[in-house]
């Protein structure tokens, strides 16, 4: 299933100092507990980048710190250079970042098109006089914008493009993810957070999710970091990974170097372990491993 | 200065009658979440009721009962007063605001609205529309304290709001019911897990709080000699400022809040005339709103209240 | 026309012939209460021989012109709504639950408006109607009835099919016509030999009898055209999907591929615009109709109402004028609370703000303050439709100011704050009297100026017409906001706004819009009602008035623009008509409701009718927020929404059965 790339994405973002996205000393404290602490990472275009660690490590909480919904303590968030600190998250989407959710927030009373339509509010330019008076320019934008909803939504094929009109509430979870993504495309964004895209499916369902993510970013020019709970997913998707624990990022680097790395099996399984650690073969069927 | 100290105890008197109230709202508030509109309707029933109970003893405008007798009469009719509007905050509770515990918010809202409108036509329809006289029975003498004057009927007020606040903040902190109203308020589902009959709870909640509007509605009428069917509204939202001003959900806080705002208004009797057209007087609800919409503005957790962020 | 063609219409098959019983008894039943009992032949007659019109009844040409055309409007739309109706059947439902459905929405409506008057008749209606919903629902559930699934009769039709539906559609017209002919006929021969039928109309008589069955063939030809568009045909319908048809994954998707997939419920929300229909009177093709017939009647409404109330005309429109402000009113405040779900409690300031505007501009009040010389009246009266405009900006602007506070806040916080800004506007208005005239308000506001028309505070026709217009515009800003991107934000950040941010949506922007666009409708109302009522006075703001708003919208139906119109309606009539009719009605000792308010005096003193308007609207409102809390007429969403928890389907996992195939429901319970 082959759609036009450049229609659908962000344009590919120069590789200016090889950077796209960089945290610079992220830190953020809820009253007294830091939640992050002096996080850096550097995200480079094009790349799939996974943020692992064990629950509460911090991950969720530095996307919300990228995306705007909370405020850095300290440090510096960059997009092409640019600093994103103080901006409200619609207007880090402008920029160009959009996110999915670990508990997938769709609006549940509205259709899947809708939903999607929605993810495109700033690519829209109806004013009110021009929505009042449906003028031919907003006629022609909305069903642009519907014509480029079935668009997004044939990327996961056909199924949700024939479902438009239905209820999200009514969805699979599966389903509900896709929209989500479907959803987070509509701003033509060119980083792409995903924060858990697997968590609650199957086996099936998850390889089904790695391939369309790999997608996004081969066929759609996206870069995408991501949170993932799954090692078999994470080791065999990303380019790179950056572990969290306790705030503080422990470890970074290609897949295997950080398999193996000491400190990041500590982490996941405490002291004791690490002395009897074994390799773990990641094969697609072992995701007992971590949780 | 001596204005000044008289408008500080002016305020005093009026706050310890607001605090009453607020801590109902602050109480309902916190333990289910919900702005109880009638609340103030309920206090506004409490005076009503009172005078009710004045009749059934046998007490009139213009009777003048005295020494263990007064004393008697007094003591009946508060109690009376506030079983009366405890039980009708329980039945309300279980009527309008129970069936809709899992609706979305706006729901109990407006049910609460709709039950203030009730009990106003309630209160038009048992006593009419125009002012009630509430039988001033209590012997209204101005003490001198240095360059104030109060009046023993300003003691009283002040005495008994204080005795049922202490009353009430050693319940919550000292009894198992009382933490296990704190329990409910902090985690609902975690009470219940750990086994408290949270519906139970709730109608206690409501009990109490109702019951402090009650004895409220008593010491106002002794206080401002007349009633009518719409204070309810009025004193309530005064009363509902007070509670968030202090930082609603906090008993404490309620408590301080009404006094706060009981000397705010009287302060406001000082603006003069080229300040605010009428003078302050005439303003003073919108003030008093003004101040409402500044702290939910800057500081909606009031004063002693805690700012909690939202867990995305 | 082919004799085939005739034959089927003159003898039509059985099945046909059984629809055409059905409808043409469905739909005879009501045109001749209402031709018959009611007005509609004097209409008729009035306009044929305006002589032999009674006196009171309007008979210059222009009126007749209107009842001309409201005639004939009404009439044909009948017909053409009857061939629609037989031919968009699908005949799954029997005859007496479609004759039952009649006699309660239609039936019932006509004899009531006949009896007692249009609000409180229609007021009574949509009560009565409630309950019978709320009735039906409770039988239902005790016989675990399930609605049959939409989906199988939604065929595809082929060629053949599509012919016997149009032959159904003629037949439906034509018969239909035909029996009404008959049935006028003999009645009018009844009138004729009583002596009641002046000969001249004989040979109008004659006429309309063959007319009649002629253009009952033409327009249900009409009517099976329009049946035939929502018909889903064999090919692929389009869904909007512009795209290139040689792109594979922008392939049209048909909408009986779309319909098969869907859930059971979402199918039954997509099939009420298909034919055929397993309920055709209350789809959306017949409601065009009703439109049809609604707005013509409101159109003509002036003209009509000697011939149907009798006396009293100019008393009834001017309610009906302050009747329409509440209309605008709800309709904006449906913006902020239905749309974007902000609980606003001070709406009333808005209204307030509105009608001091164009109060103070409208009369010498401004330029009193002003220290200027006044304004020529005529003038003034001019400057009505720009202020108008002026009005409603004004209110939206503090609509925007008061909003900007509140953005930050939770629902129940946010209600708070509005409510207090809706105490303190009337208060500012009160007491700066140096600029607003404090307690003793506004006086000599100016009526509009219109060509030709002559306004004054005691014409009603004028308010009436203006008020039509401006609910009319309202309307329409409505739904083209509902159905817009901005619409759509409104509804993500009341179902999400931390999603809806996400998504890009500007929550400072879109909800400053809401509040502004709300206060833009009240604003407009407002220097109405100045207009109207000649003055401005804080008396006329407080916040019961707020509540009143509130529950049109919550009553009516949050977010439904239909639902708050009848919300509005029913509120105004309980709170400015019934209460008070009951009172006057009760001050007549000969009357039964003297004894039923002696009786209650006995125990509670204090009673009147009025005195427990707030009693009653605090009951509805408990009653509505715990059995009814999507309002009388929900929009589809809401209705989701609220009853999803004890309605919808389990959350599914991947199953291999697609929801919606023939037979899924039937595993899996729904409803």
């Amino acid at each position: 299933m082959s759609v036009k790339p450049v229609e659908l994405a962000g344009e590919p973002a120069e590789p200016v100092s090889g950077a796209l996205l960089e945290l610079s000393g992220v830190t953020k404290y809820f009253g007294g507990l830091a939640a992050v602490q002096d996080v850096d990472l550097v995200i480079k275009p094009k790349e799939i980048v996974s943020v692992i660690g064990p629950n509460g490590a911090g991950k969720t909480t530095v996307f919300n710190l990228i995306t705007g919904i909370y405020r850095p303590t300290s440090g510096d968030v960059r997009l092409d250079g640019r600093s994103l600190l103080g901006l409200n998250p619609d207007q880090v989407v402008k920029r160009g970042i959009t996110r999915t959710f670990q508990n997938i927030r769709l609006f549940n009373n509205m259709t899947v098109m809708e939903n999607v339509l929605v993810g495109q509010h700033t690519q829209l330019k109806a004013n009110l006089f021009g929505l009042l008076f449906h003028t031919p320019a907003v006629v022609h934008e909305e069903a642009d914008a519907r014509q480029r909803a079935v668009e997004l939504l044939s990327f996961f094929g056909p199924e949700l493009v024939a479902r438009q009109e239905e209820y999200v509430v009514n969805l699979s979870y599966a389903e509900k993810r896709r929209v989500e993504i479907a959803r987070a495309l509509g701003a033509k964004p060119a980083l792409l957070l995903l924060d858990e895209p697997t968590a609650g499916m199957n086996e099936v369902e998850t390889l089904e999710a790695v391939k369309y993510v790999r997608r996004l970013r081969d066929e759609l020019n996206l870069t995408i970091l991501l949170i993932e709970h799954k090692l078999a997913v994470t080791m065999g998707i990303s380019d790179r990974i950056a572990v969290l624990d306790y705030g503080r990022k422990i470890a970074e680097g290609l897949p295997e170097e950080v398999r193996s790395n000491e400190k990041v099996i500590e982490a996941y399984l405490g002291k004791s372990a690490t002395a009897t650690a074994s390799q773990n073969e990641a094969s697609t069927s072992d995701q007992k491993a971590i949780e | 200065m001596a204005l000044f100290l008289q408008i500080l105890v002016v305020g005093l008197t009026t706050g310890a009658i607001y605090a009453l109230i607020a801590l109902g709202y602050t109480m309902v508030y916190g333990i289910i979440e919900l702005i109880n509109f009638a609340h103030g309707d309920i206090f506004m029933i409490g005076t009503f009721v009172s005078i009710a109970i004045f009749g059934l003893l046998g007490i009139g405008t213009n009777s003048q009962p005295t020494g263990w007798w007064l004393v008697a009469v007094l003591v009946i009719t508060c109690l009376g007063a506030m079983l009366a509007c405890a039980v009708l905050g329980v039945v309300i509770e279980r009527v309008a605001y129970r069936p809709l515990r899992n609706s979305p918010r706006i729901a109990p809202l407006i049910s609460a609205i709709g039950v203030s409108l009730i009990l106003e036509d309630v209160g038009k329809l048992w006593k009419g529309i125009e002012y009630i006289t509430f039988p001033q029975i209590f012997p209204d003498k101005d003490i001198r304290l240095g360059p104030i004057t109060i009046s023993t009927v300003d003691i009283l007020v002040i005495v008994v709001a204080v005795i049922l606040m202490i009353a009430l903040q050693w319940m919550v902190t000292s009894t198992r019911t009382g933490r296990a109203m704190r329990a409910v308020a902090q985690d609902r589902e975690a009470a219940a897990l750990m086994g408290v009959n949270v519906n139970r709870i709730i109608a206690i909640t409501f009990f109490i709080g109702a019951a402090l509007a009650g004895a409220a509605g008593f010491i106002y009428g002794l206080k401002y000699g007349e009633t009518i069917f719409f204070i309810g509204f009025q004193l309530g939202l005064v009363a509902f400022t007070a509670a968030v001003l202090g930082g609603i959900g906090n008993l404490v806080g309620a408590m301080l809040g009404g006094v706060l705002i009981g000397v705010i208004e009287s302060l406001s009797t000082l603006i003069p005339d080229s300040v605010l057209p009428h003078g302050g007087a005439a303003w003073h609800l919108a003030i008093v709103f003004a101040i409402l919409i500044l702290i939910l503005v800057f500081r909606p957790a009031g004063l002693l209240g805690q700012q909690l962020p939202e867990k995305v | 026309m082919s004799t085939l063609m005739t034959n089927r219409i003159l003898l039509p098959a059985r099945d046909t012939r059984a629809l055409l019983v059905k409808w043409i008894v469905a739909l005879l039943v009501p045109v001749a209460v209402f031709t018959f009992v009611w007005s509609g032949e004097e209409i008729v007659n009035a306009v044929i021989s305006p002589g032999t019109a009674g006196p009171n009844l309007p008979t210059d040409p222009v009126s007749l012109i209107q009842s001309a055309i409201f005639i004939a409007l009404f009439y044909l739309a009948v017909i053409v709504l009857a061939g629609y109706l037989v031919a968009a059947d699908s005949g799954r439902r029997g005859m007496l639950s479609l004759w039952l459905d009649v006699l309660i929405f239609a039936l019932l409506p006509l004899f009531l408006v006949m009896n007692i008057g249009l609000i409180i008749g229609l007021a009574a209606c949509v009560v009565i109607w409630a309950v019978y919903f709320f009735a039906r629902n409770l039988v239902r559930k005790a016989r675990h009835y399930t609605p049959p699934l939409a989906l199988p009769s939604l065929g595809l039709l082929d060629a053949e099919q599509r012919a016997i539906l149009m032959g159904r559609a003629i037949a439906g017209g034509f018969w239909f016509a035909t029996a009404f002919a008959i049935v006028w006929l003999i009645a009018d021969l009844v009138y004729f030999f009583t002596g009641s039928l002046p000969p001249q109309l004989l040979i109008w008589v004659v006429i309309r009898t063959l007319l009649l069955p002629v253009a009952g063939y033409f327009l249900g030809r009409l009517a099976g055209v329009l049946a035939l568009r929502r018909t889903l045909s064999a090919h692929a319908n389009g869904n909007g999907n512009g795209g290139d048809a040689t792109n594979e994954s922008t392939r049209r998707i048909s909408k009986r591929q779309q319909l098969q997939v869907l859930s059971a419920t979402r199918v039954r929300e997509e099939a009420k615009d298909l034919v055929p229909n397993d309920l055709p009177l209350r789809s959306s093709g017949a409601q065009r109709f009703y439109l049809i017939l609604l707005v013509a009647f409101v159109l003509f409404y002036p003209i009509l109402d000697p011939f149907l109330f009798g006396f009293g005309t100019d008393g009834r429109l001017a309610s009906f004028g302050d009747a329409g402000r509440y209309v605008i009113l709800a309709l904006g405040l449906n913006i902020v609370v239905g749309f974007a779900g902000l609980l606003d409690l001070g709406y009333v300031a808005f209204f307030a703000i509105g009608c001091y505007v164009w109060g103070m501009i409208g009369s010498t009040q401004l330029t009193n303050v002003l220290n200027v010389a006044p304004i020529d009246p005529h003038i003034l009266s001019w400057l009505f439709w720009p202020m108008l405009l002026g009005a409603a900006l004004v209110a939206a602007f503090f609509g925007v100011i008061l909003g900007a506070p509140t953005l930050r806040l939770r629902g129940d916080y946010l209600a708070i704050v509005t409510l207090g800004f809706g105490e303190i506007v009337p208060i500012v208005l009160l007491e700066l009297d140096k600029y607003t005239n404090g307690t003793n308000g506004i006086v000599g506001v100016q009526s509009p100026a219109f060509f030709g028309i002559d306004w004054s505070i005691i014409t009603p026709a004028p308010y009436y017409y203006l008020i039509l217009a401006l609910i009319a515009l309202s309307i329409f800003a409505n739904i083209r906001l509902r159905d817009s991107r901005l619409g759509r934000a409104w509804i993500a950040i009341r179902e999400d706004e931390i999603a809806a941010a996400s998504s890009g949506v500007n929550l400072v922007n879109t909800k400053l819009f809401a509040f502004g666009a709300g206060a833009f409708f009240s604003g407009v109302a407002g220097a109405y009602y100045a207009a109207k009522l000649g003055g401005a006075s804080p008396d006329n703001f407080s916040f019961n008035d707020s509540v009143i708003y509130l529950a049109m919208v919550v009553i009516g139906g949050i977010g439904s623009i239909p639902g708050v119109i009848v919300g509005a309606l029913v509120v105004y009539s309980i709170n400015e008509l019934i209460l008070a009719q009951l009172d006057t009605l009760a001050s007549d000792p000969t009357n039964f409701m003297f004894f039923v308010r002696s009786a209650i005096v006995h125990v509670i003193p204090g009673f009147t009718f009025g005195n427990i308007r707030n009693l009653l609207f605090g009951i509805v409102l408990v009653v509505i927020m715990i059995f009814r809390p999507e309002g009388l007429i929900p929009s589809a969403r809401r209705r989701r929404e609220l009853r999803a928890s004890t309605e919808e389907a389990p959350e599914m996992g991947s199953l291999d059965v697609m929801p919606g195939t023939p037979g899924f429901e039937t595993e899996v319970r729904v409803e």
